[in-house]
């Protein structure tokens, strides 16, 4: 479940003027040497299908083993852990512990996972287990979710260890096999396993931050740090039926469609968090003197103004940013054409604001509906409600110098609220507050691939993340 | 697809008195009767199963036995199929009864089929495909609908044949082998075997009409259905770029769908009657006293008092008898629960007002709906049915019948909401008239498609008499 690039929400308001280089043709500013390193264990990690249920889980989880044991951690500190996920998937995460000789401060962990979304051979132009480059482009199954996240950091840790760089605190990688299915690895690595991963916090590799549109602009890098809570509810009419021929005047479809009616007019209370309202402050600063950049400031200056909330939650580039939303996605009524729906259901999908919990929005959806309607949450998953995890000066601050670094001044760091969730969610629910920083970067669209077909990552975004996540390592660890 | 007869909601009429004592069947003619329906009823003649083309030989042979010349005798084999019932290679018979002298008249179309609505064993008390007497009843799958009527045409022409009848006008049989699913056989009866039909000047259909008593006894009343609403199918599209759920978009198929739904909800079709409806409600508001017979007398005396037709229309014995009706019965949308759905899709099911074109009722659904992304689809091809016009002949044959056996039962003409083989006929210029004799006991015998059906035993002896007064009477004078 990657993060999409979050960039794209800017892309029709950007205000600023840059030079409009492709910026797949500038150079890595990753060495030759570690160039090659590095597509040598990509390409290896691309070609294992780690797919659940194909059992090739533990051979990513080898492969990246196999550089830290290289680089010198050794085996006490490298620690295999295989579980199940769905049922029958026998899968693995792997644990590896980078300790320092004198730590000065609380362990810092690395998050990512190792699993890939299905991908057939029929549905794609090529093979999606057979790793290639082509026009600039690294293609494959898992090159921008998130095999290069994975190979990113592990060989940014490698490359420094060869270098002789001490870290000032242990730096413990973390990366799951199940995050695209139940997320059990981070549950267990949250909670069973947290005498291995415990952190003050967490930086998540999952879904790079930065994307530039199509002119190439610098759309910006959103680091996100807060999600809000999924939770799907079924609306479900009944009525006793009867014969198509003479209609009753209750009708369980008629019940279905006021009820939906009433869901399509109403708008939850806005809300804010320090996220939030971090992310408005650098969307009202890009935004200038525009209508949205003044509604967003006279959002942020009453957070009380009703109106001003509303009018950017209508924004398309802004919805689901400013409160709980809840949309119908699914239908399903009646048993025959020529008889009386007996019952109608429609799927309510919810993502409701950090910290609310999803018994209040069942209530508050009640409510609304009214007692002939009954409102039941998805049996199959109930949501967690997350906290925010806080704006951290010194986490910002790496980022944005590492970014910057690579990418030039035109390319703003922000935190954002990501209204899905990931891996990062289960170690936030637990109490450590996790940050998703990956570095790549991507065209917007057309280079949002991920769990679709072809996906792909550009050459230089791959290599150039191997710099940033040292960069990252120093700036956090040194 | 039998009729359930509305005369649940009838209270007595003051009716013409009874005629004459009615004729017994000889202890041989009942017997015949039983062993006949007793093996129609034991052949389980559901879509898929074959089992038609031989229960049409097995009438065919009575025919024959009887002394009908063979050359008058035609099992028909023909396939029926459809997307939703399935297929099976069926039949149906046809068997002509020549008019012992040449005359100017048509024929007379009798109607019935041979085919019955599947039924479960373990969703019913006795086999449903064993017929079981019990408590005075024969149970079996195909005993109200409509076996009873196969039965009854069959042995009532055979009991007149043996006594020396000689009609003076042809008789000719239709039994069709698909009216429960896909109606084929009607429809080639109305077009490609209208010349082996003979062209007949109208038809008597055992499959429409009949009566009831209530469980204290008192009569309910006959009716005789001579107009039926047309069945048609409509599908509502939206369609809708989607995306993702966690970024609802202003416009949403659902919400689009739900909004045409609530104003399909709202809308009443424009009151109608017709001639079948002004009698019926002439004479249902003879014993109606409060407020429903008061609207019925206003909308008798005022066919443009909608209010009245309104009123009417909301009583729940009076649903579908003023108008055109439709309603939503099935919906599907979306296709994962985080994605905002790209398509949904509902289904309208109309009953229209005889003569009303289907085709006009898909306009009517679009501007009602009032919304160009909204797209109103017809789900098949059939055209409007027709009102039969009330016939004296019939009436008056059928009325005789009915009130030779059941002394006072008041006799009504009835629309039907649902629909039958007589469609096609009505649609090719052939009037039918619903004008079964069987009775039963309302409501708790309303069985037809449904668990357990039964006919009272001596409702279905009643039925071969009713239908040699009514063959008599329409064919001796």
């Amino acid at each position: 479940m990657m993060r999409r690039f979050a960039g794209l929400v800017l892309a029709l308001c950007s205000t600023v003027a840059v030079a409009a280089t492709d910026p797949r043709t500038v150079p890595t500013k990753l060495e030759p040497a570690w160039q090659a390193k590095t597509h040598d264990v990509f390409k290896q990690a691309i070609e294992i299908p780690s797919v659940h249920h194909r059992g090739q889980v533990p051979q990513m989880a080898k492969l990246l083993a196999d550089q830290f044991r290289a680089a010198g951690i050794p085996d006490a500190d490298i620690h295999f852990m295989p579980y199940e996920s769905l049922p029958g998937d026998q899968t693995e995460a792997l644990i590896v512990h980078w300790r320092s000789a004198h730590a000065t401060k609380k362990p810092m962990l690395i998050l990512g996972h190792m699993d890939v979304v299905e991908a057939k051979r029929s549905d794609w132009t090529f093979d999606p287990f057979v790793f290639r480059e082509q026009d600039g482009y690294f293609l494959g199954r898992g090159t921008s979710d998130m095999k290069n996240g994975d190979v990113a950091t592990a060989m940014a840790a490698v490359k420094l260890m060869s270098e002789g760089f001490k870290p000032n605190r242990d730096i413990i990688f973390f990366y799951s096999g199940d995050e695209e299915t139940r997320g059990v690895g981070a549950t267990l690595g949250s909670t069973k396993w947290r005498n291995l991963t415990d952190a003050e916090f967490g930086l998540n590799a999952d879904g790079g931050c930065a994307s530039y549109d199509q002119q190439f602009r610098p759309l910006g890098c959103g680091i996100s740090m807060a999600e809000k809570t999924f939770q799907t509810y079924f609306f479900t009419t009944h009525n006793p039926g009867g014969h198509s021929s003479r209609p009753r005047p209750d009708n369980a479809i008629y019940d279905l469609a006021d009820a939906l009616e009433k869901l399509r007019t109403y708008r939850f209370t806005p809300m804010q968090n320090d996220v939030s309202r971090a992310y408005f402050e650098e969307r009202a600063r890009q935004e200038g003197n525009s209508q949205l950049g003044q509604q967003i400031r006279a959002w942020l200056a009453n957070p009380n103004d009703g109106a001003a909330a509303d009018a950017i939650e209508a924004n398309p580039l802004e919805v689901g940013l400013t409160r709980t939303r809840c949309v119908a996605t699914m239908l399903q009524g009646g048993h025959a054409d020529n008889a009386l729906p007996q019952s109608a259901t429609a799927t309510v999908n919810c993502r409701i604001f950090p910290g609310v919990q999803p018994t209040e929005v069942q209530a508050e959806l009640q409510k609304l509906v009214g007692p002939n309607v009954e409102v039941k949450p998805d049996p199959n998953y109930i949501g967690q409600p997350t906290p925010a995890s806080p704006l951290r000066p010194d986490v910002l601050k790496a980022v944005t110098t590492s970014i910057q670094k690579l990418y030039g001044p035109e390319m703003h760091v922000y935190p954002e609220m990501s209204t899905g969730a990931s891996d990062g969610s289960f170690f936030r629910a637990q109490g450590m507050p996790v940050y998703d920083i990956d570095g790549s970067w991507g065209i917007s669209p057309i280079d949002e691939r991920a769990h679709g077909l072809d996906e792909r990552i550009p050459v230089r975004a791959m290599y150039d993340d191997v710099v940033y996540w040292q960069m990252i390592f120093k700036s956090l660890a040194g | 697809m039998r009729n359930l007869f509305v005369a649940a909601a009838l209270a007595a009429i003051v009716s013409t008195p009874a005629v004459s004592a009615a004729p017994k069947l000889t202890q041989a003619q009942h017997d015949a009767a039983h062993g006949m329906f007793e093996h129609i009823i034991n052949t389980p003649t559901v879509i898929g199963r074959h089992q038609v083309p031989g229960m049409a030989q097995y009438v065919a042979d009575q025919f024959k036995a009887a002394g009908f010349p063979e050359a008058d005798i035609h099992v028909l084999p023909y396939h029926t199929a459809s997307a939703t019932t399935g297929d099976d290679d069926t039949a149906a018979l046809i068997v002509r009864w020549r008019a012992a002298s040449p005359t100017t008249k048509k024929p007379i179309l009798l109607m019935g089929h041979m085919d019955v609505v599947e039924a479960k064993r373990e969703d019913s008390t006795t086999d449903p495909f064993v017929m079981t007497e019990r408590d005075g009843y024969y149970y079996g799958r195909g005993t109200i609908d409509m076996k009873d009527g196969i039965t009854s045409i069959t042995q009532a022409m055979i009991n007149l044949r043996r006594a020396g009848f000689k009609p003076k006008r042809d008789i000719v049989v239709l039994f069709t082998g698909d009216e429960e699913t896909n109606g084929i056989g009607a429809q080639k009866g109305a077009t490609e075997w209208l010349d082996l039909l003979g062209h007949p000047e109208f038809g008597l259909n055992a499959d429409g009409g009949g009566g009831g008593y209530n469980p204290d006894g008192s009569p309910a009343g006959f009716t005789m259905q001579t107009a039926e609403k047309t069945f048609a199918g409509y599908t509502l599209t939206v369609r809708n770029r989607g995306g993702h759920s966690s970024k609802p978009r202003k416009d949403n198929a659902i919400y689009s769908l739900a909004h045409a739904l609530d104003k399909i909800e709202a809308y009443r079709f424009t009151p109608m009657m017709n001639e079948t409806t002004r009698a019926y409600f002439d004479g249902r508001q003879k014993s109606e006293k409060g407020q429903l017979g008061d609207a019925m007398r206003r909308w008798l005396a005022n066919p443009n008092d909608g209010e009245a037709a309104d009123f009417i229309e909301a009583s729940e014995s009076e649903v579908g008898l003023t108008r055109t009706r439709c309603v939503p019965t099935r919906l599907f949308a979306g296709h994962a629960d985080n994605a905002l759905p790209q398509l949904a899709t509902a289904m309208i099911n109309c009953r229209i007002f005889p003569g009303v074109d289907p085709n006009a009722v898909k306009a009517e659904l679009e501007r009602i709906v009032a919304d160009p992304t909204v797209v109103v689809t017809r789900n098949d091809n059939y055209v409007a049915s027709l009102a039969s016009p009330l016939r004296p002949d019939v009436t008056a044959a059928f009325t005789h019948a009915v009130q030779t056996l059941h002394p006072g039962m008041p006799v009504f003409p009835e629309m039907s909401t649902g629909a039958s083989d007589a469609r096609p006929f009505r649609v090719a210029g052939v009037p039918v008239y619903g004008t079964n004799g069987a009775w039963v006991v309302v409501p708790t015998d309303f069985r037809a498609h449904g668990k357990d059906e039964r006919i009272p035993v001596q409702s279905l002896y009643d039925n071969v008499v009713h239908w040699e007064l009514m063959l008599q009477d329409l064919t001796g004078k």
